[in-house]
């Protein structure tokens, strides 16, 4: 029994105190947490656009956004339809990408831009119908009609699952140390590495495990204010 | 003011509108009645253009508005609608509801929209609400504030879709009130309605469409008392 609590110490110690390897955990966590804030806003921008364009596009006889709705369903069905890190490594390769970062935050935005895409579109389409048509009776136009009553409705009701989307980008983002980013898990991998001890990977899964935990927390009780709003 | 002719709507094989023609003075009130189905909303509907007619030509004071180059939104200005389920907008403050659309198209200035606004609302009594969101309404309150942000525009013809059907019974005749009082001012409109009391009081001209056309037109009087068409008569006596 004491040999394994001076075992586990040494391991600890090994792969948290020593050289001063906490900070790894540290840096690649806010690295991790940099590339998640990025890629859920490009992703943001990039679903809404692409919502826009299909729900507009719906029956629409207009040429140019006919044109715009074969884009998005083209990017749409590559993303989905390609794995991510094929994606992830096809951008580190391009040569104006600067650096593996600025690729994880082009990557991860424009994979998790094609997913919430869906989502914002159902968003959409779950506004009552009647809300365009009364500001289209007033004379605005479409555009004016979306950004300032549909969108605003759309985009509040969609907000934990964007949220959510959020928490997932966490974990997936684990796949950046391929493309020589030191993210948390690859930061984590090289102190196995040099401690030929798997203690920091239990160490970097609990991060991992109590980061989503407390904000799948922080999302419930969003879910439940929202509900509440809705009520009155 | 607004000339129809031979308006034709059909959903795929379904001829929704055959061949209307009707013509609406300035100043007149017409009620559409009719039979569920018969096409009384989507004749509404193809005035200002909500849905797209697929024959016949309609002119609103002067301007054919069918016209492909025409546009839309500038007529959709002049013509207010208002609709069975209030359709406000629930993301904005009951003020804002009736602002957003004069502000937006640079009809009037923020300020000047704002004191409009509020005397519509103090008018329909409701000037408490203008920081409140439409959920904390009643259905009647809803249709009264639907009905002035329509009117904040300053139309020329106002268009009226079952204002009150949707609504409680007790809630009816706050809804009527208003409406007869924009009547009153002279307002050009066009109200799909089955309240045949109503109609009977406010129109100055009754309109009965029944399986896409128009069967019989007339002076409520007419209409109600003396009705031609064997249609017309077998649905009265079903709502009377
Ligand atoms: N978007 C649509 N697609 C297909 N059919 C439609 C559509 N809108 C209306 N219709 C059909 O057109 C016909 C006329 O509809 P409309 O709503 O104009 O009738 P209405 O006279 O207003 O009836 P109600 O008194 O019930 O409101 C109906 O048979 C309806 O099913
Ligand atoms: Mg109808």
């Amino acid at each position: 029994m004491e040999q394994f609590f001076d075992r586990l110490s040494e391991k600890l110690y090994q792969s948290v105190i020593y050289d001063n390897r906490w900070k790894m955990y540290l840096e690649g966590l806010s690295l991790t947490l940099q590339i998640a804030v990025v890629a859920v806003i490009i992703g943001v921008v990039l679903g809404i656009a692409v919502a826009m364009v299909k729900t507009s596009a719906q029956g629409s006889k207009n040429p140019i956004l006919r044109f715009f709705n074969v884009i998005c369903t083209a990017y749409t069905t590559v993303i989905r339809g390609t794995p991510q890190m094929i994606q992830l490594l096809i951008l580190y390769g391009i040569s104006a990408i600067p650096n593996g970062v600025i690729a994880c935050f082009i990557g991860f935005g424009i994979n998790s831009g094609a997913y919430v895409s869906e989502t914002f579109r159902s968003g959409i389409q779950s506004v009552d119908g009647g809300q365009m048509e009364a500001a289209r009776s007033l004379g605005l136009t479409r555009w004016q009609a979306m950004t300032s009553v549909v969108l605003p409705q759309a985009v509040k009701n969609v907000l934990p699952a964007i949220f959510n989307e959020f928490i997932m980008l966490i974990k997936d983002t684990s796949i950046a140390g391929y493309i020589a980013v030191n993210d948390l898990t690859k930061n984590t991998n090289s102190i196995r590495g040099r401690t030929y001890d798997s203690t920091s990977l239990f160490i970097a899964a609990g991060i991992y495990l109590i980061l989503t935990y407390i904000l799948t927390q922080i999302l419930k009780r969003l879910e439940r204010r929202f509900r509440k709003s809705d009520r009155n | 003011m607004i000339e129809i002719s031979g308006l034709t709507k059909r959903y795929g094989d379904h001829v929704v509108l055959n061949n209307v023609s009707e013509h609406i003075r300035p100043g007149e009130k017409v009620a559409v009645i009719g039979p569920s189905g018969s096409g009384k909303s989507t004749l509404l509907r193809c005035l200002n253009l909500l849905e797209t007619p697929d024959g016949g030509k309609i002119t609103f004071d002067g301007t054919e508005i069918t016209d492909p180059r025409c546009d839309v939104n500038e007529v959709r200005r002049h013509m207010g609608m208002v609709f069975q389920h209030f359709n406000l907008f629930n993301n904005l403050t009951i003020l804002r509801n009736i602002t957003l659309a004069p502000v937006k198209l640079k009809i009037k200035s923020e300020e000047d929209a704002k004191k409009d606004a509020l005397a519509l609302l103090a008018r329909i009594g409701l000037s408490d609400k203008a920081d409140t969101y439409p959920a904390m309404l009643s259905g009647g309150q809803k249709q009264r504030v639907a009905i002035v942000r329509a009117l904040a525009m300053n139309p020329k013809v106002m268009l009226f879709d079952e204002p009150t059907s949707a609504l409680d019974p007790e809630m009816v005749g706050e809804v009527l009130d208003l409406i007869r009082e924009v009547a009153r001012e002279g307002m050009t409109m066009v109200i799909v309605t089955h309240e045949m009391g109503f109609a009977r009081e406010v129109a100055s001209r009754v309109v009965f469409v029944d399986e896409g056309n128009i069967k019989e037109t007339g002076s409520p009087r007419d209409v109600f008392d003396s009705p031609q068409d064997a249609r017309l008569r077998e649905f009265l006596s079903k709502v009377i």
